[in-house]
């Protein structure tokens, strides 16, 4: 049995589809297969994440048409070849399709086999996240430590109840250790007790997020060790159902060098 | 149901004050009595003027440690003079009757209560009431003016069978539903669509409380013509209206408006209490800027000078009513 597990937030810009392709990564090296729908049809980027936007032939419209058959559609990663990608349309709108035809093409995905279908929601509440939470059965909420984003995070989880989706789980992204130790930024725990929902993981900010997403190569994918990587990998585990620690985000004023050292140590 | 009718009856009115409503949320101080049943949350957007408007006065004359950081913000007074709570905001109701539940669902009106709405407000209340009937009660759905599908109907049955309720009969006044209801297999009544049986008696008594236990959060509005008990918190965004009290066995951080319709000896208590905004009646107060070192159950109340909280373990030794006809 697949599991189907939609990526959501709210509020945009906050890491969904960073997050999507990272985790898949992560699952993926843990020996899972797993297939990635990027549900943003109209604005899609995970093709770009993932940096096989030049491998589209079909989109999963075209797919829900019946111009072309599920397997042409899918793009197979061939650095991570147990990752496959479904992408959206980027000729069309998100009302270009429905939550009906969204949950068939779902369910015919979960018939491949999968261990893992992992569903990138667009921003917003409309037409876009219905249609990628109709087949969802369980989701996890990325928020940034931001007002605006547990707000939207918070407003999103509601939704998700009341569509009868309880496996809710939270993913805390780009959160700035050090600001927080000086209060000047929400803390984990802040934003857990506004949400009251289980925590899976936390993100520090990194500036190779960044560098790995121009790229389009995934930062677990990257050779080097960083706490991103680490991060996600942590969350891969939790998903799985093991008992990862969190990991320890200090002041990163210690230096590069310690840096490196203490991820050693780890 | 109180306000079917009088829904009906003041389409045009209100279709009409909808236009107008931009320009009273401009000029919210001149603002004199509407006309209609529209009362304080209708016009939302007009208050929340008023508030801020004052809000900077209030909150810098207040000493944010002391126990009672009550405000002082008379509205102007000649706002709340409609009847009951917004007509257009009926929410889906489950009452008990006897053996069985009643569910009633509000008619769809230009203002919302789109089956999407009522879908999300089912699934809320259904979920969070789930330890007040027995398992397996049997349930009567009153849906009145209300329009449903064969699908619909058995997207509701559905959804009650998930926390073990069944649907048995409907009770409706259109044609389609009754024959979708009786092609599912539903005992059906159809009621006559006649305004004047569904006339409520002018004085309604207030519902039964509302118990629900969960997190009201962001975009959740709560409506009740009753108190309402929420175990759980009301997160910033999310907000509890009602004719009645208001008890939150929680974090008070949204907005809560107890009283609607004017009954000022209305509370509100809440064991955490950092609300967004408290209203009681027709008054209005926020929290103070400064979050206070410790937090303790509190409640507010509502004076002629405006709402106050107080320690909940003092509220109780206090002589409110004598208090309150001093100070009348």
């Amino acid at each position: 049995m697949s599991r189907i597990i939609v990526i959501t937030s709210g509020k945009g810009g906050v890491g969904k589809t960073t997050c999507t392709a990272n985790l898949g990564m992560a699952l993926a090296q843990r020996g899972r297969q797993v297939v990635l729908v990027d549900a943003d049809f109209g604005l899609r980027n995970l093709d770009l994440l993932l940096g096989l936007e030049n491998r589209i032939v079909y989109t999963a419209v075209e797919v829900i048409a019946g111009e072309c058959r599920l397997e042409q559609a899918l793009v197979r990663d061939k650095r991570e070849p147990r990752v496959t990608l479904l992408p959206a349309a980027q000729n069309r709108t998100k009302d270009a399709i429905n939550s009906e035809q969204m949950a068939q093409l779902i369910e015919k995905l979960a018939a491949g086999g999968y261990d893992y279908i992992i569903i990138d929601c667009p921003a917003g509440i409309e037409t876009g996240f219905k249609n990628a939470i109709a087949a969802a059965e369980e989701a996890a909420i990325v928020t940034t430590p931001e007002i605006a984003a547990v707000r939207d995070a918070d407003r999103v989880v509601g939704l998700l109840e009341a569509s009868n989706i309880k496996k809710i789980n939270l993913i805390v992204n780009r959160l700035k250790p050090a600001m927080v130790e000086a209060n000047d930024m929400m803390s984990v725990q802040d934003v857990q007790e506004i949400l009251a929902i289980p925590l899976m993981g936390v993100i520090p900010d990194d500036e190779c997020v960044i560098v790995s997403t121009n790229k389009g190569e995934p930062v677990v994918l990257s050779a080097n060790s960083s706490l991103p990587k680490a991060a996600f990998a942590n969350i891969a585990g939790r998903l799985e159902g093991e008992k990862v620690d969190f990991l320890e985000l200090k002041e990163p004023n210690e230096g590069f060098l310690a840096r490196i050292k203490r991820l050693f140590w780890k | 149901m109180a306000m079917n009718n009088e829904r009906d009856a003041e389409k045009q009115l209100i279709v009409k004050n909808a236009e107008q409503e931009s320009e009273t949320a401009a000029s919210s101080l001149s603002m004199e009595t509407k006309e209609s049943a529209e009362n304080l949350e209708d016009k939302g957007e007009a208050e929340n003027a008023v508030a801020s408007g004052e809000a900077a006065t209030i909150s810098a004359s207040k000493s944010p440690s002391a126990p009672e950081s009550g405000e002082k913000l008379p509205e102007s007074s000649e706002k709340v003079q409609g009847k009951t709570t917004g007509d257009r905001h009926l929410q889906v109701r489950l009452k008990a009757a006897g053996d069985h539940l009643l569910l009633m669902l509000p008619p769809e009106t230009e203002f919302g209560g789109t089956w999407n709405e009522l879908w999300q407000q089912l699934q809320l209340r259904l979920q969070g009431g789930v330890k007040f009937w027995q398992p397996q009660s049997q349930v009567h759905l009153m849906a009145r003016e209300r329009l449903l599908d064969g699908r619909q109907l058995q997207a509701i049955a559905e959804a009650l069978s998930q926390v073990q309720l069944q649907l048995k009969r409907v009770e409706t006044s259109r044609r389609q539903t009754a024959v979708a209801a009786a092609t599912s297999g539903y005992s059906v009544e159809q009621i006559s669509p006649d305004r004047h049986l569904q006339q409520a008696p002018e004085a309604e008594p207030l519902a039964e409380p509302l118990y629900l236990e969960t997190t009201v959060r962001s975009g959740v509005e709560i409506r009740h013509p009753g108190s309402v008990v929420i175990l759980g918190d009301i997160n910033p965004g999310g907000a509890v209206i009602c004719q009645g009290d208001i008890l939150v066995w929680g974090r008070l951080r949204g907005v809560a408006h107890a009283g609607v319709g004017g009954n000022s000896d209305c509370v509100i208590m809440a064991l955490q209490m950092e609300p967004t905004q408290l209203r009681i009646a027709n008054y209005l107060a926020r929290a103070p800027q400064e979050p206070p070192a410790q937090y303790y159950p509190e409640v507010a109340y509502a004076t002629t000078e405006g709402i106050r909280i107080a320690r909940a373990s003092d509220f109780t030794k206090k002589p409110t009513d004598e208090q309150r006809r001093k100070e009348s």
